[in-house]
C-alpha cells in the first residue's frame, strides 16, 4: 500500500497501437497525479488520448510503457481484483441488459461487491427509485446514464471513473448527474472525469489536466487555467469587411493580449474591458467600419482550450 | 469462486433468455416441434411404390402393361423428352424403353432408388406379380424401428443446438454492447461469470432433453431400457461439452455475424455426420474417421445404448469420459482466450 495520498499516479505513460504498418501513439509520456478527494477533469480534443488513459487506469488495457498506480497498487501484479473492488467505473457507452429491470441490473452488480451499499440506497442516490421495476429499454437517456453511475457507486468505491458521463444528455439530466458527483466527493470520494463540456469541468472539477496528442499541455484549477491566459475578459465584435484591419493593429490596442478571427467576427482577449473598448471603437470609426455587434464576457475554460490547442473542443466532439 | 456472484450471473442470464420469446422458441421450442414432426413422419408403413417412366414408342404399351403387374412400381408413359427431364429432376427412379423382351433401363446409380427400381423392373419382367419367395416380416417392434433410432439422435442434436446457440449468441451480444467490458471492471472473475452463464443454460437444456425422451416413449413407444443415472450423467456431460464448444467459439468473436458463421461451421458437419440421422457404422474411410471423432457421435451412440440397449454407467464409460474431457478442454481453452472486450 502506498501512503502517498494519491489516488492515481501516472509516470511517463505511453500507449502505442500497432496496426499493420501504421503506428499510432495514443498516449505519449503522460505524467499525472490525482489526489485523494478531488474531482480531476481530463480534457482534450477527440483523439487526444483521454479515453485510452482512462482505460489504462481502469485496467481495461495495458500501457506500452510507463508506470500506473491506482490507489497505491499496480495492475497485473496479483491485486487486480482488490483494485476493482475499490473502484467504480462508468464507461463511455454501455448498454445494460435489455430484459432486466433497473433493480435486477443493480442486484447483479451488488453481488460482485461483498461490502457496499444496498440496491435501494443506490436507487435512491440516483433518483431512480420509482423506475426500479422498469426495463432498460423503457428508460430515457438521462435515466440510463444515472443507472450506469449507480452501478459504479454500488461497491462504495474510493475512486470513481466517469468517461464522458453527460454526453448527449439534456441540461436537466446533466445537472442531476453533477449533483451525484458532488455528493460522492463530499463523502470523501475521488473522481477522474473526462468531458467535452467546459461548463461541466468548471462546475465540477477541483483540478483539470488538458491533454493533446497524448501529452499533458496544461494543469491546474479552472481559475488558474483561465488566469494563465493573462486576460480574464473577451471582447467579441462583429462588423463587415474587418479584413482591412490587421491583427497587429488590434493587438496593439491598450490591454489587449491576443486576437482571434472567425469570418466577420473577432475575439479579443483583454485584461480590462474599460481600457480596451473606447480605443477599439475609435479605430473602427476611423476606418469607416459599421459595427454589427459588440459584446464582452468573462474568459472561460473554452477560451483556454482554444488558446492551448487551437481547436474548439465541441467542434471536435461532433466531428 | 464466489458462489454469490455465480448465482447472480445465472439469474440474470436465465431471465435475459427466458424473457426473449424468439430465442426460447428457436432454441427449445423448435427442436421439440421437429421431434414431433420427424417422429410421425418415420412411422413404420408400407413402402411407397417407386415411380418410373416408360418412353412412348411403338411397342411401349406392352411394356407398360408388363411393368404395371408389379405392385411396387408406379409406371407412367412419357415422351423421351419428358422422361429425360423427370429423371434429371429426380421425379422418377428410372427410365425404361424398348420391348418387354429387350428392355433398356437408364438410371443414375448414385441415387438411392435407382438400384431398387432396376431390380423391381427386372423382377416384374421375369416373374410378373408372382408371390414373394421369402416371407417378409415388417419390423414394427419398439426398439428396432427408425423412429427408435431417431429419438436418441434428436436428444443429441437438441443439446448441441442449445449448448452452442444458447451460450454463444448472448455472449457476443453482451460483448458488442460493451456490457462484458463493464462486468470486467467489477471484482468478478471469468470463471464466475462463465459458470453462472453455463448454469442458466443447463437449467433449460437438461429438462428439455428429458421431454424429448418422454415424447418418444409416450407417443411412439420408443423403449427406455438403460440406467436413469447413466442417462443423467450423459446428458450433463454432453450439455457441458457443447456449451464449452459454444463458449470457445464465442470467446473472441466481435460480431453476431462472425459467431453465427463459426457456429454453423461446427454444427453443420455434426448434423450430417454426428450419427443423428444415419448410423456411423455405415460410413467408410475418412468420413467414418471424421464422424467417429465428433462429440455428437459419442453422445448419440451412448444415448442409443441407454434407450435401445440396457446400458448402465459402466457400459457408456468411454463416451461419457470423452465428453467430459472434451468439456473440460473446451472450457480450459475458452477461459484462457476469452475476451471481455
Amino acid at each position: 500500500m502506498s501512503d502517498s495520498g494519491l489516488a492515481i499516479e501516472l509516470r511517463a505513460l505511453r500507449k502505442v497501437y500497432q496496426k499493420k504498418q501504421q503506428t499510432t501513439v495514443a498516449v505519449d509520456g503522460l505524467d499525472l497525479d490525482v489526489r485523494r478527494g478531488e474531482v480531476f477533469g481530463l480534457l482534450g480534443p477527440n483523439g487526444a488520448g483521454k479515453t485510452t488513459t482512462v482505460e489504462i487506469c481502469e485496467g481495461l488495457s495495458r500501457q506500452t510503457s510507463g508506470e500506473v498506480r491506482i490507489l497505491g497498487r499496480t495492475w497485473g501484479s496479483g491485486s487486480d481484483l482488490a483494485i476493482r473492488a475499490r473502484i467504480g467505473v462508468c464507461l463511455q457507452e454501455t448498454k445494460f441488459f435489455d430484459k432486466q429491470t433497473v433493480r435486477e441490473t443493480l442486484q447483479l452488480f451488488a453481488a460482485c461487491y461483498g461490502r457496499g451499499r444496498s440496491v435501494d440506497a443506490a436507487l435512491e442516490s440516483v433518483s431512480l427509485a420509482e423506475k426500479a421495476s422498469s426495463r432498460q429499454s423503457q428508460l430515457s437517456g438521462g435515466q440510463r446514464q444515472r443507472l450506469a453511475v449507480a452501478t459504479a457507486l454500488l461497491g462504495q468505491p474510493e475512486l470513481l471513473f466517469l468517461d464522458e458521463p453527460t454526453t448527449g444528455l439534456d441540461p436537466q439530466s446533466r445537472r442531476q448527474l453533477w449533483e451525484i458527483v458532488r455528493s460522492f466527493q463530499r463523502q470523501g470520494g475521488t473522481v477522474l472525469l473526462t468531458t467535452h463540456y467546459m461548463e461541466e469541468a468548471e462546475q465540477l472539477c477541483t483540478r483539470i489536466g488538458v491533454v493533446d496528442r497524448g501529452k499533458s499541455i496544461a494543469l491546474g484549477t479552472p481559475q488558474e487555467l483561465i488566469r494563465s491566459l493573462g486576460a480574464e475578459h473577451v471582447v467579441e465584435l462583429e462588423a463587415k469587411d474587418l479584413a482591412g484591419i490587421k491583427d497587429t493593429e488590434l493587438g496593439a490596442l491598450p490591454s489587449v493580449q491576443s486576437c482571434e478571427r472567425s469570418g466577420d467576427k473577432v475575439a479579443l482577449k483583454v485584461q480590462s474591458v474599460h481600457l480596451a473598448v473606447p480605443p477599439l471603437l475609435e479605430l473602427l470609426r476611423a476606418r469607416g467600419k459599421a459595427l454589427d455587434g459588440l459584446s464582452t464576457r468573462h474568459a472561460t475554460l473554452e477560451d483556454v482550450f482554444v488558446h492551448l490547442t487551437g481547436r474548439q473542443l465541441r467542434e471536435e466532439a461532433s466531428s | 469462486m464466489n458462489l454469490r456472484i455465480v448465482v447472480a450471473v445465472a439469474k440474470v442470464s436465465f431471465r435475459e433468455f427466458w424473457r426473449s420469446p424468439e430465442a426460447v422458441f428457436w432454441t427449445y421450442g423448435f427442436p421439440l416441434l421437429m421431434t414431433v414432426v420427424l417422429g410421425f413422419a418415420f412411422q413404420p408403413k408400407e413402402p411407397e411404390p417407386v415411380p418410373i417412366a416408360v418412353v412412348v414408342a411403338r411397342d411401349s404399351d406392352e411394356l407398360v402393361t408388363a411393368l404395371s403387374r408389379s405392385g411396387r412400381l408406379k409406371v407412367a408413359a412419357m415422351t423421351e423428352l419428358d422422361a429425360d427431364q423427370a429423371l434429371a429432376r429426380g421425379r422418377i427412379g428410372a427410365l425404361v424403353r424398348g420391348t418387354p423382351t429387350a428392355p433398356i433401363v437408364r438410371a443414375d446409380p448414385t441415387r438411392p432408388d435407382a438400384d431398387l427400381a432396376r431390380l423391381l423392373i427386372d423382377r416384374a419382367l421375369v416373374r410378373g406379380d408372382a408371390k414373394d419367395v421369402a416371407h417378409f416380416e415388417p419390423e414394427t417392434r419398439p426398439g428396432s424401428r427408425y423412429v427408435d433410432f431417431l429419438i436418441p439422435g434428436l436428444v443429441g442434436l437438441n443439446l448441441l443446438g442449445a449448448g452452442m446457440w444458447g451460450m454463444g449468441f448472448q455472449l457476443v451480444q453482451f460483448r458488442t454492447q460493451h456490457l462484458l467490458r463493464r462486468l470486467f471492471v467489477t471484482p468478478m472473475t471469468r470463471s464466475e461469470f462463465l459458470s453462472g452463464f453455463l448454469i442458466s443454460r443447463l437449467l433449460l437444456a437438461l429438462p428439455e432433453s428429458l421431454v424429448i425422451v418422454l415424447f418418444g416413449v409416450c407417443l411412439w413407444d420408443v423403449p427406455f431400457r438403460g440406467s436413469l443415472v447413466a442417462t443423467m450423467l450423459l446428458l450433463l456431460a454432453a450439455a457441458l461439452a457443447f456449451s464449452g464448444l459454444g463458449v470457445l467459439v464465442a470467446s473472441r468473436a466481435k460480431t453476431i455475424e462472425g459467431v453465427a458463421g463459426l457456429m454453423n461451421l461446427c454444427i453443420l458437419p455434426m448434423w450430417l455426420l454426428g450419427g443423428a440421422f444415419f448410423s456411423n457404422e455405415r460410413m467408410t474411410g475418412v468420413l467414418r474417421v471424421c464422424a467417429d471423432a465428433m462429440p455428437l457421435s459419442w453422445c448419440n451412440g451412448a444415448m442409443r445404448d441407454l434407450m435401445l440397449g440396457d446400458a448402465g454407467v459402466m457400459d457408456i464409460a468411454m463416451p461419457l469420459s470423452l465428453l467430459a474431457a472434451f468439456a473440460a478442454a473446451t472450457f480450459a481453452v475458452a477461459l484462457r482466450v476469452f475476451r471481455w472486450t
